[in-house]
């Protein structure tokens, strides 16, 4: 096999799927292509799994300038994990989608944000990456709307709304970003962001660009309105993938490993941290169990934010925190795939069925909590080794927090567990379970072994203290989880001891409900007033100023008498030419007086 | 006289004598109409190619004929006025082609292509001028050609539409000829040069050169649509959507633009005219433009009004690099000329298709409309996403190169402008783009057209698909050397700033 075939493999990752999205919109073809929609994925696939070390494409045409790579392993295991979850839930819209009309229109948008979640893992410059980034999110607004409730529309507004929002800070902080370092390029641009003048704008800027898409707190508003709405194999791949092209920005853009950038990490750090448990308990409270998973990645994400800000304080330890961080993250995605597309399984099961799909549920529900012997465990247990890397006061309070937060996580996929567990009344009954448990089996199957080809081999990893260490936080959680349980059967059986106002029950005494978006709604009340004040200003005020400028200065011009002026300085000019001669004459005499002299 | 300098010559009687035909041509000639006009068109096509090859290659064309004593009428090719030259010549092919598949069997037919083609002669003319003069005379060719084409219609609304049209721009066109006249009496010369010709001018003149440039400024903005003088530009969009197509892509606010472009690098020179200090208060004026006919934009209903505050505010991006006047900003406003162009026309033409298939005016209207017209859909959305900015379309290069040069000139806060314009462009098309393809279609649309199977009429269809995937091209292709990025990074090198 020479170099070529690689490179050709490389362009088909991205072409591949933007041949397919626009073959869909011939109607003469169209029933074919859709049967090779799901395999979209297929070049990316073989590429991650096949390729040399390093296969690199530099197309100095394209764009301004477009570098095409997987030179690491970093991007090897994204793509791995990324491509695998796009063709796993295409097949699954396949089966969940067949009797919809929208089947197609929805197949061209997964097409079109596979091309840039795929593509945007390869980009190795600041163009191109921003082009699939954008690519991604622009396609991806199709699968959050595209059930077309009012629900699913609010959920896209908001979401379309931050998207603009992080494109527009991801180019600010690329222009200046380039204009600081010369390149495009990452492996320049970083190595230059390091000491550039403006790196701490930069760094902001790029912190908003990608935060948004990796639902950091503050930034997460959107997240938890879009990614449930969405069709359920959509809602696998905006929350176990595309979530984490955000991360990927992160890693590609920021200084990282170059640079000891001590606030910037604490912020990181402090704010995932935040996250890790926010996520958890708004994520309690919800009942939809798609929601539930949102804020969980919510959660996650943090965790992820938080090992970036890791690998910003300590620059000398970023090469083992980059490979705890990837290895998090691939963990994190199929997880999270497996557990939304498990959503939608139980969802259409009946009987036994549901039974057993509701057990397999287990697997990824308990390595997302991070139980021994599962993937969560090891990605955890390499993150956790890692923190002793982090500045002074933070190691500790890492390694407190994190078992901790592994508490909460397993609280809340207990809680999903339970949600899941209660039938849930009217679930739309589709034709084939089975189109839909199958490729929901394959990536369960996947969670469970995938993982373990790529953890480091670490003798400590499976000493006993590791396995008992990942067994506390799990064990405490599934106690609190059934004391919660049982508490709440208590309740239900003895209606008396509940608080009893106006007769009933108060709404959301069970469990309280901190609405999907939580923030979201005191900020557009806020926001609304400001909002209705400039769209006055703009459409009707300034306008109308500008109107009145322009009359008052046509009144200026037609109410002069511009006749009578005229006229008068015409008369004027009369007495006028009398003075001037006798000026003339005057100047004459002086003239001829001073000749003479 | 050699070859050389008869081709500008043929480049304006390309399109002049088709013109001068068709005004005597009866209504019913239409065969002869459209071979005359399509055969102008291509001749230009092909002059124009043939004038690329030559000046890449460092020829040089100019025709001097006497106009006044110590005047000249001056036609010349160089660089800038071959970008303009092109972006005039493969526009109007496309709008000629699109212009008679709209006009299919409406009345004063002949009028319409006989002002149409005097129109884009004197783009034409505007492009090649060699002097300031010259300029004078084809801008104000323009401002009379164009007046006939927005009043087509003949409305009530067309003719007072037509009416401000001509108040503005004969305003302008004063304020223009006070300037010439007045730096003639200053300098005794006109002649564009590379980096101006005002530098020997002494001290004393200051004043006047800045009153000078006041007024020049305020006799191109009028057409450039530099707010507060874009009072015009949204009602002249009653005028059929290929006028307001050319109107706005090519001919009246781009030949303001170029105007700009001319005084401020071959009148003054950029470091002249920076050492006088105007080039601030322009980029003021500019931004100030950029955001508010964004804003505007954002509450129009009337899908051509809301294209057309757009324009004024894309327009200024045009203004906005040359004001910053630096290497890298320059190439990014120049090039918005041609890209905006691309964008705009692309824009226009799909809503000429709209109210011409379907009888859709209003954005209100366009809800489903990407199910019943996809391809001409498709063409508006890359059309919408280069105005954004979003790659790969072409607004983004012009966009980056903007944002790199303002860095390089240390103008910061032009970064903010170019973000905010991105946010109001999308708050104003993302909302027709989640119409048109995610709205549920109505029972019936207003006026419907029946062309079979097919969306539209082939002229119509094709036009805008052209310039669609040209927009695509120009962004994605951009650092080719025949790209138009690739053009005026060599127009900066060879005829801005010297090495």
């Amino acid at each position: 096999m020479n170099a070529l075939f690689p490179s050709l493999v490389l362009l088909l990752v991205v072409i591949w799927p933007l041949l397919l999205a626009g073959s869909l919109l011939l109607s003469a073809a169209h029933s074919v292509v859709l049967r090779f929609a799901p395999w979209g994925g297929l070049p990316a696939l073989i590429l991650a799994v096949f390729a040399p070390p390093s296969v690199s494409l530099h197309l100095p045409w394209l764009l301004l300038g477009t570098e095409l790579g997987l030179v690491d392993d970093t991007g090897r295991l994204f793509l791995l994990f990324t491509a695998l979850l796009w063709w796993v839930a295409g097949m699954y819209a396949r089966a969940y989608l067949s009797d919809e009309p929208g089947h197609s229109r929805f197949f061209v948008y997964f097409l079109l944000s596979m091309a840039g979640n795929l593509g945007l893992i390869l980009a190795q410059d600041l163009a191109s990456f921003y082009l699939f980034f954008a690519l991604m999110s622009f396609a991806s607004y199709g699968l959050v709307v595209h059930e077309g409730s009012i629900e699913a529309l609010r959920a896209g507004r908001i979401y379309i709304l931050l998207v603009v929002i992080g494109e527009v800070a991801l180019f600010a902080a690329m222009v200046l970003a380039t204009s600081a370092t010369g390149a495009t390029e990452f492996a320049t641009v970083r190595q230059g962001l390091a000491q550039a003048d403006l790196r701490d704008l930069i760094m902001l800027l790029a912190f908003i660009g990608f935060g948004i898409k990796a639902g950091v707190l503050g930034l997460h508003l959107w997240l938890p309105l879009a990614h449930p709405v969405s069709p359920t194999p959509a809602s696998a791949v905006l929350s176990g993938a595309m979530i984490k092209a955000g991360l990927l920005g992160w890693l590609r853009l920021l200084p990282l490993g170059e640079v000891t950038l001590l606030q910037w990490g604490e912020a990181f750090m402090a704010l995932g941290l935040a996250a890790a448990f926010y996520g958890v308990v708004v994520g309690l409270t919800q009942r939809d169990p798609k929601t539930l998973l949102a804020y969980s990645s919510i959660s996650q994400m943090g965790i992820l934010t938080m090992a970036v800000g890791l690998g910003l304080a300590a620059p000398e330890g970023y090469p083992a925190i980059l490979t705890a961080i990837t290895l998090y993250a691939l963990h994190h995605g199929l997880c999270k795939g497996a557990l939304f597309l498990g959503v939608g399984v139980v969802g259409v099961c009946r009987g036994t069925q549901r039974r057993w799909a509701w057990f397999a549920m287990w697997l990824p529900a308990l390595a997302l909590a991070g139980a021994p012997l599962t993937s969560g465990m090891a990605a955890k247990f390499l993150l956790k080794a890692q923190t002793v890397n982090a500045p002074g006061p933070w190691v500790s309070v890492l390694q407190t927090a994190l078992p901790w937060s592994a508490v909460a996580t397993t609280l809340l996929v207990g809680r999903l567990l339970f949600l899941l567990y209660q039938p849930k009344a009217g679930a739309v009954n589709h034709h084939s379970p089975a189109g839909l448990i199958r490729p929901w089996a394959l990536l369960v199957a996947g969670t469970v072994v995938l993982p373990w080809w790529f953890v480091p081999e670490t003798p400590t990893l499976w000493s006993q203290t590791t396995v008992l260490g990942s067994l506390w936080p799990l064990l405490f959680g599934a106690v609190l989880t059934i004391i919660a349980v049982l508490w709440r059967a208590h309740l239900t059986r003895n209606p008396g001891a509940m608080p009893i106002r106006d007769g009933q029950t108060p709404a959301g005494y069970l469990t309280p409900r901190i609405p999907p978006g939580d923030l979201l709604i005191p900020i557009s009340a806020c926001i609304a007033p400001a909002l209705t004040y400039g769209r006055r200003l703009a459409n009707e005020q300034l306008p109308r100023w500008l109107d009145a400028r322009l009359a008052s200065l046509r009144r200026l011009w037609f109410n002069v008498d511009w006749q009578r002026i005229i006229a008068t300085r015409e008369s004027s000019l009369n007495h006028w030419s009398k003075t001037m001669v006798l000026l003339v004459l005057l100047g004459l005499i002086i003239a001829t007086l001073g000749a003479s002299q | 006289m050699n070859l050389d300098a008869w081709i500008p010559l043929l480049v304006i009687a390309s399109a002049l004598l088709p013109s001068m035909i068709i005004f005597g041509l009866p209504e019913h000639r239409v065969r002869l109409r459209t071979v005359l006009n399509l055969s102008g068109a291509s001749i230009k096509f092909a002059l124009v190619g043939w004038m690329l090859w030559g000046v890449y290659h460092g020829h040089h064309y100019e025709v001097r004929l006497a106009l006044l004593p110590d005047l000249e009428l001056v036609l010349l090719v160089d660089m800038l006025s071959l970008f303009f030259v092109t972006l005039s010549a493969v526009l109007w092919l496309m709008t000629t082609v699109y212009a008679i598949g709209y006009l299919e069997g409406s009345p004063h037919r002949s009028r319409f292509f006989g002002f149409f083609s005097l129109c884009v002669t004197a783009t034409a003319g505007v492009a090649m001028s060699g002097n300031l003069m010259t300029f004078l005379l084809f801008y104000e060719l323009l401002t009379l050609a164009t007046y006939p084409l927005i009043i087509h219609r003949g409305t009530e609304v067309a003719r007072r539409a037509g009416q401000t049209y001509l108040a503005y721009t004969l305003f302008g066109g004063a304020f223009l000829l006070l300037g010439t006249v007045w730096l003639y009496t200053l300098t005794g010369t006109l002649e564009f040069t590379p980096q101006g010709f005002l530098s020997g001018i002494g001290e004393e003149h200051r004043f006047a050169l800045i009153a000078i440039f006041a007024l020049l400024i305020a006799g191109l903005g009028v057409k450039a649509a530099l707010v507060p003088l874009h009072g015009w530009l949204p009602q002249a969009m009653v005028a059929p959507a290929p006028v307001s197509a050319l109107l706005h892509a090519v001919a009246v606010v781009k030949a303001g633009a170029f105007g700009i472009v001319r005084v401020v690098y071959d009148v003054y020179g950029t470091e002249f005219a920076r050492g006088l200090g105007v080039l601030a208060p322009l980029a003021w004026l500019a931004a100030i433009t950029i955001i508010y006919g964004s804003l505007r934009a954002l509450f129009q209903d009337d899908l051509k009004r809301r294209l057309a505050f757009s324009t004024v505010s894309q327009v200024s991006y045009i203004v906005l690099g040359v004001a910053i006047a630096g290497p890298v900003a320059t190439i990014g406003g120049l090039v918005h000329l041609v890209h905006q162009g691309f964008m705009k026309i692309t824009l226009f033409f799909c809503a000429g298709n709209l109210a011409e298939t379907l009888g859709i005016h209003k954005i209100s209207e366009m809800n489903g409309v990407g199910r019943r017209m996809p391809w001409t859909m498709a063409a508006f959305t890359v059309g919408a996403f280069g105005m954004i900015g979003a790659p790969p379309v072409a607004g983004f290069i012009s966009k980056w190169y903007l944002g790199l040069g303002a860095l390089e000139a240390h103008q910061g806060w032009v970064i903010l402008v170019l973000a905010g314009s991105s946010l109001l462009n999308a708050a104003y098309f993302l909302p027709i783009l989640h119409a048109a393809w995610f709205g549920d279609p109505p029972v019936a649309w207003p006026e419907e057209r029946d062309f079979g199977r097919k969306e539209t009429a082939w002229a119509l269809l094709l036009p805008p698909l052209v310039t669609a995937a040209m927009a695509l091209g120009a962004g994605l292709l951009a650092p080719l050397s025949f790209s138009p990025l690739g053009w005026v990074k060599l127009i900066a090198a060879r005829e801005f700033y010297l090495p």
